[in-house]
Order: C-alpha cells, then structure tokens, then sequence
C-alpha cells in the first residue's frame, strides 16, 4: 500500500475497517432488505414520450388486477398540495408525478401499489395513458433558441434557466486582446450517471400515532427530514429518517425523488408500510445525472508560457427541471474553481443553463460542486497551450504553478485556497513514473511509427462546504456535528450529521476521538443517519464529511478533553492549571510521574466527578471557516493501435495530497475507486439522447461500467500539506481522483496521437473515435 | 429509433375486393398476425391487441389505427399507434392500389415506425426485424385472406 | 407451485409463483438478504450464488422453480462455526470492500473459481470476476484478497 501517513496513536494507522464484518456476511442492512408486516410495493408507470401531453390517464383496469391496492397520478396530488417538490438550490421545481405533460423519457407519470412487487409491476403495466407528442428539444443549443418552450409553468417564458458569472469580464477581454498566445477551444464535458450498484430505494410507514419513518438511501438523512416537513407540512418531530447501509451513494443519493413522495403519500392514504425500490433502467433513466457542460475554454500567455488569462464560457444542459443538487448561491456550484492549480492575474467564467428533454440533475458522480468540469476544462486547455507553444506540457504547468509560499492564495476567481505544495506533488509524479525515460522511450517508438502517450493533470480542487456566509442548502447552513459520550468503562460512542456510503466513517471517525482522547478505536462505537439521535448535519458528498463532519469530531473529543481535565485534577488533587494532556495521558506539570489515563478518568466520571457535573460527553457544531483545497498529480501512460484505435493504459499514477491523513488504507481505497470511475468517464461512459429524445443508455448492457478484466493497475503515493484552518489538518479526499483523472486519460491520447496532429477529442474516447481522427488528420503527419 | 419498410403484395382479386376489405376496420384488425382482440371504435378507428415479442421484451400490445382512404379509391393511409410494457409505436403507413390486370390487384406498401421505450432500447437489429415480421406478415394476411375468397 | 431448495444445507419449501426468480426466492421466502439486485440486465453480478457446490450462477436469471430439488450456497454460508472464511478474511484484510453491495457476488464468484481454479493467476481473477462489477474499489484491492485466500487455502483446506 503506498498512501502514506506517520502513525501516531490512532492518526495514520492503517486498520482493518470496523463495519467489514457484516458486509463480508450477507448482513448488510440495505433499504430492500426490510420488511414490515402488511408492507406494500410500489411501481411507477413511466413514460415514453419524451415531451407530450397527457390526456388521459385510466387506471381502472390496474385496479382490477390482484393484489393491487390504488393508482394516483399528478392530478391526485396536485389536489393535495404535493404536486411539485422544490428543487434544493431554489432555482426551480419539480413534478412528483406528471401533470398536464411529460418532459422527459421515463419521467413518472403515475405510482401504483399491490401486494407484491410482482403484483404492482401488473399493476404499472396495466394502467393506461393516453399522449399526444409534442415538439421535442435534445440540445440545450437549440433549446436556447426558445422555439419551443418546455416549462409553461415558470414565469419567465424561456428555456434559459440562469446566466451565472464570476471574475473580471473587461480586464479578461482586455488581457486576451493582449496576448501574445491564445487558444480557444470547445470542450464537452458529457452526460454521465454515478450508477452506484445500489438503486435507490426507500419504505414508508406511519405508526399509530401518525409518525412517519421513512427508511431510505439518502446521503443527506437530516435535509430529506426537513424537505419532507416542508413538502408535506408534517411536523418534523412526527419524521424520523433512517438511513440504513447505502450501496453507494457518488451523489446519486442526494436528491429528493418523485418516488420517494409517492411512497410516503401511500403509507399515508394506505395506512401500511410502502416499499419502493427502483430499477437500473429507472435509476439510468430518472435519477440525477451528471456533468453535461459545453465549455469554450479561452487561455492567454505570452511567448514563454506565463499565463496571461482565462476565460470559460458554457452553455449547460439541465434537463427537464434543474434539479441539480447546488448550494443556494451556487447555480454553477464551485465552477470559480477553474483556474486549477495557476496563478491567473484575470480571469472570467460565466454559465447559461438551459432546460431540455432529458432527466434532470446535473450535480452527482463525484463532482464536487462541478469541480470535475472545471478541472477537465483547465487541465486539458493548458495541454491544448502548451503544444501551441511547442513547449513540454509538465513545464508550462510549473512555471505557473502557484508557489508554495503564495498560500493562503487568492484566485482570479474569489477562492482563498487554503495551502498546497504543487511543485513537491509534480516531482514526486515525476520521479515515480520515471518521465524522463518515459519521454525517451516515446521518442524511439514515435520513429518506429508506434502510438504512446503521456497525459497529465495537475489539478486542485476545492471541497469541504461549507462556511456560513456562503453556503446553505433551503437555507440550512453548511456546517456539520458530532456528539461523543464516553462510557464508564473507557469506551464511547460518537454520532455524527454524515453518512457514509462505503467511505468508512464508522472506522476513521472512531479513529479520531480515539487519537484525541488516548482510546482504542475499536471500542469506539459510530452511528450515523438516524435522525432521532444523530445531530443534525449535512451528510456526505462533495468530499465535505472529513473537513467538516471530521473537524467537529475533532473539536467535541476536545470539548471532552477539557471537561476530563478537570476530573482529572480532581482525581490527582492539584489545581486544574497544573493538568496537561500529554503522551496521551493526563499529567501533573512537571510531575510525568503522577499522572491518570482518559480510561480512568471516564469511570471518575461516573463514580467521583467531585464537584464537576456527571458523565463525560460533548456536541459541536463546525461552521468550517473556509473550503479545503486538496490537490494532486496524475500520470497517465497510455498505448494506442493505429489500425483498431484501442487504446491500452499501460500505468497510471496519482499522487494526491489531502493534506493529513486518517487511514491510509482507507484513503488508497478511495483513490482506486475515484480512478476506475475517472477511468469509465474518459473510455466508456455517456448517456446518449437522440433526436427525438430517446434515451440511448437505459441499462449495463448499454451504459458501461468497467469490470476487473479492463481496469488498470492503480498506483498510488502522496505528499502531506496539512491545510492550516483544519483542526486536524485534513482536507478530504474522496472525490479527487474522478475530479483529476479524465484529463490524464485524454491529454494522453492526444498525446500519443501527436504525430497526427489531432488537437482534441471528446468523452468518451472509444476506438472508433480515435480510428476517425487518426484516418481524417492531415495525411502530411501520419 | 426510426424504421423504415416497405414491400409489395399481389394479390389474386379485382381492385374492387381489395379496397372494400381494406377499407373494413374489423377486416384489417383481424390481418394482425397473433391478434388477440379487435374493437372497432368507428367506420375508420379501431383498436387491436396482438401478441408482440421484442428480443426479451414480450407480451401484449395495444394497437390504436386510424384508416384515411384516399378519395379516389387509389390509395389508404394508416395511422397507428400502440403501446405495451412502457413502451409506445407510433407508426404511419400507406398503400397504394393498383389494378394489375387478369383479375389481380397490386399493393404497393410503405411504411415508417417510431419506437420509444424500454422496446427501443432492446437494441436496433431485434426491433426492426420484429417490426418488419410484423408488418409484413399483415400484410401477406391481407393477400391470404382476399386470395381465399 | 411448490418449490423445494436446500439453501446453505437448510431445506426451504415453499408456494410461490412461477415466475419467482432464485434471487427473490432467497431474499424474501428464506429471508436471506445477503444476495443482491443490482441491475436487470444481469450484468452485475450482485445475485451470484453458487449452484451445488461450485457452479456460480446469477440467481436473478433464473427461476426459483430451475433449483427445485438443488443445492444453493449463498454468502450466509461462508463463514463456518463463527470463523469467517479465507475469503472473507481476505477481502477484510486487503480493504476488498467499500459499500458492501457488491461483497456477496464477489465472494460467491470467487469460492467457485477457487474450487475450479485453486492457484489462479492475477490475468485469471481479473478474468473470472469480470462478471461482478465494483463501483467503490476499482478491483485491485478484491483481486489481491482472492489471491490471498487461494494462497491461504491451499496451505489449509476449509472442509465444505
């Protein structure tokens, strides 16, 4: 295992996962693995028109079918007041169930309940809906030409959602005027799904006392308890959100879906438990998709490199609601972030959005806030500079690499990043994939006529929201929370706002309280996604969880440090001031010798506190103070056949830097799964709409997701710059290999398609796309 | 997924026959291969269920046809329209008819269907060869069924 | 229709409809949620079990009525006499595992592959688990627990 750490108590030690046991014994506790007595199934009818009117919707020969209970429709919950669901930014709404049109393929149209699974699914075939098509628009291009307009109910008469933009527009214009080299190119970032392997899927049911429990995959348990409370007007004391283990979440499970209410307005009208677990096909199709950014990149520089100004301009394609899961101010989310790991004195990034027949979303698969399009975009722009320049790829990105010494820096753009050392990042890549022999080896085979390529990404990106002042989600602050009770006997129990989808909270959060209070992690409990007893957070996603779930962590240990201080001068009989924690322990100043452990002060707490109040517990809140910006370097070594367009990664090596780290393990892990993710984008992966707005990916046979036998080997190392405003110096991790690779993927094929002259080509690079460019360049070069 | 077809009956009757045959709602209905049902709506809409199979996607389809006969008697549009199983056809077709001399008539056929859905989606080459069974088979029924009178 | 299957070595009789698939025999009659429903394509390897002894097979593309009278293993069956078995230790030493949903497959694949292949090379894991997918590991992590296991098993054989 190559992720580095420098153990030191519980900081940095590798160990086994604590939750590994029940998933290597089938006893996982999934959201289909309940079941409740008298518990019903609910189906979704879809439909198949991608943009129509519905006339008619009859589903009385469903209700003849055995075993189905009811039908409802948009109309039935207009009629209640639930018709629409607000969307988490605020910038727009969304239908529950269809009403007066559908605006995508397999949008839901009507929800029908049985006895069984079987039974609902009779049911859903069995109900009729009568359409007539309308005009459909599958490019946000000509949606923004407004000949036809898909969303009647909003106010603004138009396709065109939001003109966001950040920076400099008149200095940027200015500087690219005055450039001595400028490129320009458009680069699609396409439409992807994070596919975890997991549906989603949820039950609902009421108690007699008409409290709701609503067992569901969702990252985020405590928003989903106040969005429901706002959707349905329940009270949130009568909602308990339990989520139960997640099969993966990659921001798939962080919105609020049609499904979800029809469920809970089941159990309602029912008075029985409803389950309702989606499909692949329905998840590929319906549920929040990701990326589908069209950027035209912009950079200046003078003759010898030094970049001079960048300017984005991206049209983004939305879908039928913009759904996409932002903070509220964020429409864009942290797009700002697009001037990547250099030191740009002006820069200008703008986005208009545009609503097209295709599902909504547009924030999911590890984007970090749309981090992932804007590292794509920087990272391939200063590969498509560097070869107008004739300069080394590597050596363009040092020389505006911002310095070490430069942090915290303030980008072109409003971030403040935190701390970084990209140069020792780079070197380190560098030195590993051995570059220079590498180069020397391309040279050779270029001679012979072979295709090899060398691709890099050196890229930042910022996570961890969010502090106050900027983010909030339906206006909820971004902070997070932890509350930790420690046991008579030494052990403890530590809740915290996050939950995890396989990131391995209940290991590392119980690795922290156990470093910062001189415990054995392993009797360090962790409970997360019950919103009875969990403090309220924001969940997981966009890497926050270990910036901001992990700092309260941090600071409540604290908390109870200071409170177990006291007992301790109690227990030793010396005056508070004279107690520190040292060595793990607590010693008498001067005095190594007199001295208690946390284990010994725990049982104090309970039997002899003296005069300082019982038990020993602690809750913090962390509104983080800023974002936390991990960076990294990637190589990719890749192989191309001139005659098939297969291209073969030969290595690939990322090295990140996330500043401290908990388990290297762990950390190595998300790195593998990042890459292979990356990997998928870059290679394989796109959902496709025709024309006609016909969803062309609907499943695995279709949407392809790698299997072992085409993954590459994944090499690993890592540099430390701790960020400074983090109370243990950790900036997160798990979203940046997906967010630095594809550029490593593409810039080396280019790369390796040099000789051709082929300056770009777009996701996902198969074979037949390379086949093309090498055929259609300039017979001159090949 | 956009399918086109076309093809040519000749079939052992006058012109006459055939375009009263044709021009039958419940006649045309009962020409769709492994149809289960037919109910006619009025003297030129009626709707059919047939039995339909599409690679791993099978069950029932429902079919809902609109005829528009030509004026002249030369020539009849079809306009149809089917769903099943989260899926929706939508299909336009046309036949020209012709005399074609010793007691035979001649139907020129053509045909275009769009399909949409989890059926769509089973993948080009299944869906256009059922499509093209189908319509072809229909209209083969109507030769059979006109050349037995 | 009645269906009888010997499930980890306990008989499981039960009436259910034709057209029940294994998976769903296994998840809701005998309440046995360990095997999984990832897709409906049979793509992903979720629903692996493993047929009489050492065919793995995937339980959502068969009917429950095609194991009448057979034997099934499923993941609950690994671990013997509360000791967890090579694999499983394998995948929990090596980090094999993130979100857990895939574990059961990839477990079930690889203990039929052992018995057919004890000594497999890296190229011939990769090769056989091509059939499970992962989202969370990008497999290096699983195909070094498998190797681990194999290893470890053929030093001492589990009786099974």
């Amino acid at each position: 295992m190559s992720i580095e750490a420098t153990p030191k108590g519980s900081m940095g030690v590798a160990m086994k996962r604590k939750e590994d046991p029940r998933f290597l014994q089938g006893k996982g506790n999934y959201v289909d693995d309940l079941s409740f007595p008298g518990m019903l199934h609910m189906a979704i009818v879809r439909s198949p028109y991608p943009h129509a009117e519905i006339v008619n919707i009859d589903g009385s020969a469903a209700l003849k079918v055995p075993g189905v209970k009811a039908v409802i429709t948009g109309k039935d919950l207009e009629a209640a007041g639930l018709g629409w669901l607000p969307t988490f930014h605020g910038y727009d709404k969304q239908m529950v169930l269809a009403i007066g049109k559908v605006l995508f393929q397999y949008q839901e149209v009507a929800a029908v309940f049985a006895e069984s699974r079987a039974a609902a699914a009779d049911g859903a075939e069995a109900v009729e809906v009568e359409y007539k098509p309308l005009p459909v628009v599958a490019d946000p291009f000509v949606a923004k030409q407004d000949e036809v307009l898909l969303r009647p109910d909003r106010e603004a008469k138009t396709n065109h959602i939001y003109h966001w933009e950040v920076g400099d527009k008149d200095k940027t214009a200015q500087a690219l005027g005055a450039a001595e080299k400028v490129i320009k190119q458009r680069i699609w970032f396409p439409r992807c799904h994070p596919a975890p392997l997991e549906p989603c899927g949820c039950v609902a049911q009421f108690d007699t006392m008409g409290r709701l429990t609503f067992h569901v995959t969702s990252q985020a348990p405590h928003v989903y308890r106040t969005a429901i409370t706002i959707v349905t007007g329940i009270p949130e004391d009568k909602i308990r959100v339990i989520s139960p283990d997640i099969g993966g979440g990659f921001g798939n499970k962080v919105p609020v879906y049609p499904g979800y209410v029809c469920a809970i307005v089941g159990a309602l009208k029912l008075g029985r438990p409803v389950k309702w677990i989606e499909s692949r096909t329905e998840n590929l199709t319906s549920t929040g998709f990701a990326r589908d950014y069209h950027m035209d990149v912009e950079i200046g520089a003078r003759a010898d490199g030094t970049v001079t100004a960048l300017r984005v301009s991206t049209t983004a394609d939305h879908g039928a609601f913009d759904a996409a899961a932002d903070p509220t101010k964020y429409p864009a989310g942290m797009f700002g972030v697009v001037t990547g790991s250099y030191t740009f004195p002006v820069a200008h990034a703008e986005v208009d959005a545009y609503f097209t027949n295709k599902a909504p979303g547009g924030i999911a698969y590890r984007c970090s806030f749309r981090v992932t399009e804007a590292s794509y975009a920087i990272e391939r722009g200063m590969d498509i500079l560097a070869d107008e320049l004739g300069m080394d790829p590597v050596e363009l990105r040092r020389k505006n690499f911002v310095r070490k010494d430069q942090f915290p820096y303030a980008s072109a753009l409003g971030f403040t990043y935190d701390s970084g050392d990209y140069h020792r990042t780079l070197d380190v890549a560098l030195e590993k994939i051995g570059y220079q022999a590498l180069l020397k080896q391309q040279a050779e085979k270029r001679a012979k006529g072979e295709l090899m390529g060398i691709g890099f990404s050196t890229f930042t990106e910022v996570v961890g929201a969010g502090p106050s002042k900027h983010f909030d989600i339906l206006g909820i602050k971004m902070f997070d929370s932890a509350e930790i009770r420690i046991h008579p006997t030494g052990s403890g129990i530590v809740r915290a706002g996050t939950k995890s989808q396989g990131q391995g909270h209940e290991t590392t959060w119980a690795q922290i309280v156990a470093e910062e209070l001189g415990l054995d992690p392993q009797n360090i409990m962790v409970e997360e996604g019950d919103t009875d007893t969990a403090p309220y957070g924001l969940g997981t996603y966009a890497s926050r969880s270990t910036p901001v779930a992990g700092a309260a962590i941090a600071m409540a240990a604290r908390r109870i440090r200071e409170r177990a201080r006291k007992i301790a001068a109690h227990l030793m009989e010396v005056g508070e001031g004279d107690v520190e924690w040292k060595d793990y322990k607590f010693q008498v100043k001067g005095v190594p010798a007199k001295s208690v452990t946390m284990k010994e002060v725990a049982f104090a707490a309970y039997t002899n506190p003296g005069q300082n109040e019982p038990g020993l517990e602690a809750t913090q809140y962390y509104d983080p103070p800023n974002m936390t910006f991990p960076h990294g370097a990637y190589v990719a070594v890749v192989d191309v056949d001139r005659e098939t367009g297969e291209v073969k990664v030969r290595r690939f090596l990322a090295v990140d830097d996330c500043g401290t780290v908990i388990n290297p393990l762990i950390v190595e892990g998300q790195i593998h799964g990042g890459l292979t993710e990356g990997f998928a984008i870059a290679f394989m992966q796109e959902i496709q709409y025709d024309k006609d707005g016909n969803n062309l990916n609907t499943n695995f046979t279709d949407y392809l997701v790698p299997t072992s036998l085409e993954s590459p080997k994944w090499e690993t190392a890592n540099t430390v710059t701790p960020s400074p405003h983090h109370p243990i110096g950790a900036k997160g991790v798990g979203e940046s290999p997906n967010v630095g690779s594809p550029a490593a993927f593409v810039n080396a094929v280019i790369d390796a398609l040099s000789p051709f002259g082929v300056r770009h080509i777009d996701m996902p690079i198969t074979r037949d796309k390379v086949w093309r460019a090498i055929r259609d360049s300039d017979p001159a070069k090949g | 997924m956009n399918l086109q077809y076309s093809g040519e009956e000749i079939i052992a009757a006058d012109k006459a026959a055939v375009w009263k045959a044709i021009t039958d709602p419940e006649w045309v209905g009962r020409c769709i291969p492994e149809v289960v049902d037919v109910t006619v709506r009025d003297p030129t809409h009626f709707d059919a269920v047939a039995k339909v199979g599409v690679g791993p996607v099978r069950g029932n389809f429902k079919f809902r046809f609109e005829l528009v006969p030509g004026a002249s008697g030369d020539r009849m549009d079809m306009k149809i329209s089917g769903g099943g199983f989260g899926s929706a056809v939508d299909l336009t077709a046309g036949a020209d008819v012709s005399d074609a001399g010793g007691g035979q008539t001649k139907l020129s056929w053509s045909g275009q269907a769009v399909a949409r859905g989890p059926v769509a989606a089973v993948g080009g080459r299944v869906l256009d060869a059922q499509a093209q069974k189908l319509i072809s088979q229909t209209f083969a029924n109507v030769r059979e069924r006109l050349s037995r009178r | 229709m009645r269906v009888s299957i010997k499930v980890n070595g306990v008989a499981h009789e039960r009436d259910v409809e034709p057209r029940t698939l294994l998976v769903y025999f296994l998840r809701e009659h005998c309440g046995l949620t360990g095997t999984h429903v990832g897709c409906d394509t049979s793509s992903c390897g979720c629903c692996v079990v493993v047929l009489d002894g050492d065919t793995a097979v995937k339980s959502c593309t068969m009917f429950a009525a095609q194991a009448d009278g057979r034997e099934v293993s499923t993941v609950e069956g690994l671990a013997q006499g509360g000791a967890l078995h090579p694999l499983q230790q394998a995948f929990w030493d090596n980090h094999g595992l993130q979100c857990g949903f895939c574990t059961p497959g990839m477990l079930m694949t690889s203990y039929a592959l052992l018995k057919h292949k004890p000594n497999p090379s890296e190229t011939e894991v990769r090769e056989e688990l091509a059939g499970n997918l992962c989202r969370c590991t990008g497999y290096n992590n699983i195909v070094k627990a498998v190797r681990q296991a194999a290893e470890t098993l053929q030093a001492a054989p589990v009786q099974k």
